[in-house]
């Protein structure tokens, strides 16, 4: 299934829009101007954009947690303003800046990240199970790392996804690493999709550095679970330009990475091969590209003043108190 | 009124409510096939999409509760036995009590867990160990036990009213009692102790089967110590107010768990009387809980259990 010129232009403005916010990210916590910690996405945010740029509002969303599912939000179009703000511990956040960087936006249906990898396929599996139920065409786009394949929440989820037939979009953000863990050594095969083979499960390994074959493949996907054709596995292979999170090491099991991997990897850049692949296509033009990558800077810099604007709640011990349980 | 088992009670609530609010499902193992008699035959009345039976995969079966309540349903996730719930203690304890407040006090999260425990069928620690202590300092949930037929059936209907997650295991010991129970849908408060014997000497908090056998104690020792007997219902969060109500009568308190001594509800009971009611204290607060060992099966753990033997013994003790 091939892409429309407008899903090409809606594509490559969201992948630049992801990268602008991965770099200001990247930037403001090297400022000490985000709270906790930052694990950067350079280099693997086409998966993130291909897989929500064409979700619905009901459609649910796990995000992955690598980019802090910023890349994935804003394509799915969230608002990504209050997350940046609760990011910096402030009133405006979507938590009220009480997650942190575990943020939720439910009126979005997304319902929370958290650190504990592989949980995403236990909410999901509900996610799943009453979207099914619900009977109104729901996907649930389920994003994870080959990290999160090791866990036997993987297992369960991707198990009862399979035995349900439920309308669940698994993608698997594959960058090779665990920390410093390589998935070569930690799983014994090269393909995560195997373990979804084996449940049974249609299965696709596609390049994840190329937005547009993640969005066709995605899109596939979808429609499917749409129509009642029950789960499907992505697996996305992609890279990790930068450390695991900032301020950490960047190793390859116990020794540094070699300058020639980066400088490799950099060659694969998503927002690289997008641009060429759009002007080889004749679907934009210099001036246009420009103008997106201007205007998602502009987006950022208005995030950032919202952020850096917003008071923090000075709340007393009784009124957080009063906020645990929810009233009757 | 119409006479019913404990498990019973439990079965009308979960029937009724599921009657009344098509949101309302269980999901468990072997539950459309009723391992125990609360969900039997529930199958043929609501099928297969609200009776679920899961695979032997516990953190993802939680998952089915934890997901579809966020999306507006209201489940009910049974454990079969409540130990089997700590294979998926992240997401029962720290993702379900942590969801509502962290995100911004916005989005509730309907959601009971239950399963069975209980200390005296000689079963061993596996199938035998209380949870309500360990899920009682999980921030955000709720955990209530009730210890009646009457209190069963209203104490599950509140919980799957509530908007929150309420963790309510039962009590194998008192699976069989029998009790009063009304045929119309009623609620319990699950946050609030109940006041099950009047007396005048001493407090006595005791739950599931010890309520019963704090009960026979109070019975025995009428006439010469007056005994009142509180079954506290919520463990979480716990109300002090009736417990410090009574000790103004009482002035001494016993406090009989059978979770492990260490850090669970009798520890926490014991320090916050201290903090907020010292004063009305004529006698230290004595405890009746199980040593922190494993528990043993078979005839073992008739020697470290509780039983109206050692409540009484520990009845004497601070009326001394």
């Amino acid at each position: 299934m091939s892409l429309t010129k407008e899903q090409m232009i809606t594509l490559y403005t969201n992948l630049v829009r992801a990268d602008r916010f991965g770099k200001m990210m990247y930037s403001r916590m090297m400022q000490g101007k985000l709270i906790g910690f930052y694990h950067p996405a350079d280099g693997a945010i086409a998966p993130g954009v291909g897989a929500c740029s064409f979700l619905n509002d009901d459609d649910i969303l796990f995000p992955h947690h690598r980019g802090h599912g910023i890349t994935h939000m804003l394509s799915k179009g969230i608002d990504v303003q209050p997350y940046i703000a609760e990011h910096a511990g402030k009133a405006t956040g979507c938590c009220r800046g009480r997650a942190a960087w575990h943020y939720a936006f439910p009126e979005h249906n997304v319902y929370g990240t958290t650190a504990y990898i592989g949980h995403n396929f236990v909410p999901v599996t509900g996610f799943g199970w009453a979207a099914k139920r619900n009977a109104k065409g729901q996907v649930v786009m389920n994003c994870f790392g080959d990290g999160a394949m090791g866990t036997g929440r993987a297992h369960e989820g991707l198990l009862m996804s399979s035995i349900w037939d439920l309308p669940i979009v698994h993608l698997c953000e594959n960058n090779g690493f665990a920390i410093f863990a390589e998935a070569e050594e930690m799983h014994p095969t090269e393909d995560m999709a195997t373990v979804a083979q084996g449940l049974d499960i249609p299965s696709v390994v596609i390049d994840g550095q190329d937005v547009f074959a993640v969005a066709e493949a995605v899109n596939a996907a979808v429609d499917s679970a749409r129509s009642g054709g029950g789960p499907t596995f992505i697996e996305a292979k992609t890279l990790r330009f930068k450390e695991h999170d900032i301020g950490n090491r960047d190793l390859r099991g116990w020794k540094p990475r070699p300058q020639e991997e980066y400088d490799e990897m950099h060659k694969r850049d998503p927002v690289l091969l997008a641009t060429e692949r759009v002007l080889e296509d004749k679907i934009l033009t210099q001036s246009v590209i420009d103008k997106i990558h201007q205007d998602a800077e502009a987006e950022v810099d208005a995030a950032v003043q919202f952020a850096d604007e917003s008071p923090i709640e000075s709340p007393t011990e009784e009124e957080l108190l009063a906020d645990v349980y929810a009233p009757r | 009124m119409r006479e019913m088992t404990f498990i019973n009670a439990i079965r009308e609530a979960i029937e009724q409510e599921m009657r009344r609010d098509d949101s309302v499902f269980v999901v468990g193992q072997d539950i459309r096939g009723g391992v125990y008699p609360h969900t039997l035959g529930l199958i043929d009345e609501f099928g297969p999409d609200r009776i679920v039976d899961t695979p032997i995969a516990e953190t993802a079966m939680h998952g089915v509760a934890f997901g579809s309540a966020l999306l507006g349903y209201r489940p009910i996730v049974d454990f079969m036995f409540a130990s089997t719930s700590m294979t998926a203690f992240t997401e029962t304890a720290v993702m379900s009590g942590q969801q509502y407040f962290l995100h911004g006090s916005k989005q509730p999260v309907p959601l009971v867990m239950t399963g069975a425990w209980g200390i005296g069928k000689r079963t061993a620690n596996d199938h035998a160990m209380p949870i309500h202590g360990y899920y009682s300092r999980a921030p955000g949930l709720k955990v209530c036990m009730p210890s009646t037929p009457h209190d069963a059936k209203g104490l599950f209907t509140a919980a799957i009213r509530d908007n929150n997650p309420v963790m309510i295991p039962w009590c194998t010991g008192i699976m069989m009692l029998k009790g009063d129970v009304p045929e119309e849908p009623y609620e319990i408060p699950i946050d609030k102790a109940s006041v099950k014997q009047e007396g005048s000497d001493v407090t006595v908090l005791a739950n599931s089967e010890q309520l019963q056998f704090a009960l026979k104690v109070a019975i025995k020792l009428a006439g010469e110590i007056s005994v009142e007997v509180i079954d506290p219902i919520s463990f979480a969060p716990i109300d002090m107010e009736t417990i410090l109500t009574s000790l103004e009568k009482t002035n001494r308190l016993v406090v009989v768990d059978e979770d492990w001594e260490s850090g669970g509800f009798a520890s926490t009971v014991s320090a916050r009387v201290m903090e907020q009611g010292f004063d009305l204290l004529d006698a230290p607060v004595t405890r009746v809980t199980f040593p922190n060992m494993p528990i043993p099966g078979g005839y073992m753990e008739d020697y470290l259990r509780p039983n109206p033997e050692k409540i009484e013994a520990a009845i004497r003790a601070v009326c001394a």
